[in-house]
């Protein structure tokens, strides 16, 4: 299945390298994975750092276990403190 | 993009816009720099309710950026807030929530706002608010922040539409620290960001 992938601000450079057809923009990119990965698996597999993010797939937070789909656009921001 | 100004509203529709204000509930979680600044922003913008939560008391180092004054210090920050409120807008509608916000409690009691501002501190509870948030209160517009610390430029606080229902005040990346600490001006700037993201969604203009 192809999805795509958003990591922001600082994630970015743990996006995937791809050619130039999987880029969608300086900080999304298409993927494609086995049918069945989660979200952690995808977490797991670009190497982001066990720090505080916030994970939406399709707009809604999206948990660990969630199962992707064809299509889906899982989207990873790293909060920093401050307030 | 060249900045378009929205037309001069005609007088009607500037009642209209009033009126749409003061019938809005905006909720806000976490009163430090940004929530207490958040606070009074939208009490001046004409608001007409806000649900005000944090569990804390006014610390005398609060006083370098939060709307809160030197006879207040001991307070709990929400009814410090509420008094200073009110003297804004004597008849501006308040509920307040003396507690720390999680995902037990956050959809319970902010279930009836039109927009969520999350204005808490630690990368941690930003994240889980707006996890919460986005379960509990589907549909709500979050308007939250991350990256106001520090002596960067003011200009590099931006708004942005982050995803789903998240709009996200700041530069991203100027996280509190000793060595970058909360300077009352950038972080004024971010809750002036999250003021007015939260008024343009209330009256109908959610572009960031």
């Amino acid at each position: 299945m192809r999805v795509q992938l958003a990591f922001f601000a600082s994630l970015s450079q743990y996006l995937p390298e791809t050619g130039s057809e999987d880029r969608v923009s300086a900080h999304t990119r298409a993927m494609d994975l086995p049918d069945g990965t989660t979200v952690g698996q995808v977490i797991t597999l670009t190497g982001l750092p066990d720090e505080p993010r916030i994970v939406f797939v399709n707009g809604r937070h999206a948990p660990d276990d969630q199962v992707l789909t064809e299509g889906d656009r899982l989207a990873v921001f790293p909060p920093v403190a401050g307030g | 993009m060249p900045f378009v100004p929205h037309p001069a509203p005609a007088l009607e529709e500037y009642e209209e816009l009033r009126r749409r204000l003061r019938a809005a509930r905006v909720g806000i979680v976490g009163l430090g720099g940004l929530g207490s600044n958040v606070a009074w922003m939208l009490a001046r913008a004409g608001v007409g309710t806000l649900a005000l939560a944090d569990h804390d008391l006014v610390d005398p180092s609060n006083l370098e950026r939060q709307f809160f004054f030197s006879d207040q210090i001991g307070l709990p920050k929400t009814e410090a807030l509420s008094a200073n409120l009110r003297r804004i807008t004597a008849g501006i509608g308040l509920e307040c929530f003396q507690t720390h916000i999680d995902e037990s409690n956050l959809g319970e009691l902010f279930g009836d706002v039109h927009v969520l501002v999350e204005a808490v501190d630690s990368a941690h509870d930003k994240a889980m608010i707006v996890a919460a948030a986005s379960e509990q209160l589907p549909g709500v517009p979050i308007v939250a922040a991350s990256g106001v610390a520090g002596y960067g430029s003011p200009n590099d606080i931006i708004t942005r539409h982050l995803m789903g229902d998240v709009w996200m005040v700041g530069d991203l990346v100027s996280e509190a620290s000793v060595e970058h600490p909360l300077f009352a001006g950038r972080v004024a700037v971010a809750a002036g960001h999250q003021a007015h993201m939260t008024v343009r969604i209330l009256l109908g203009y959610p572009q960031a």
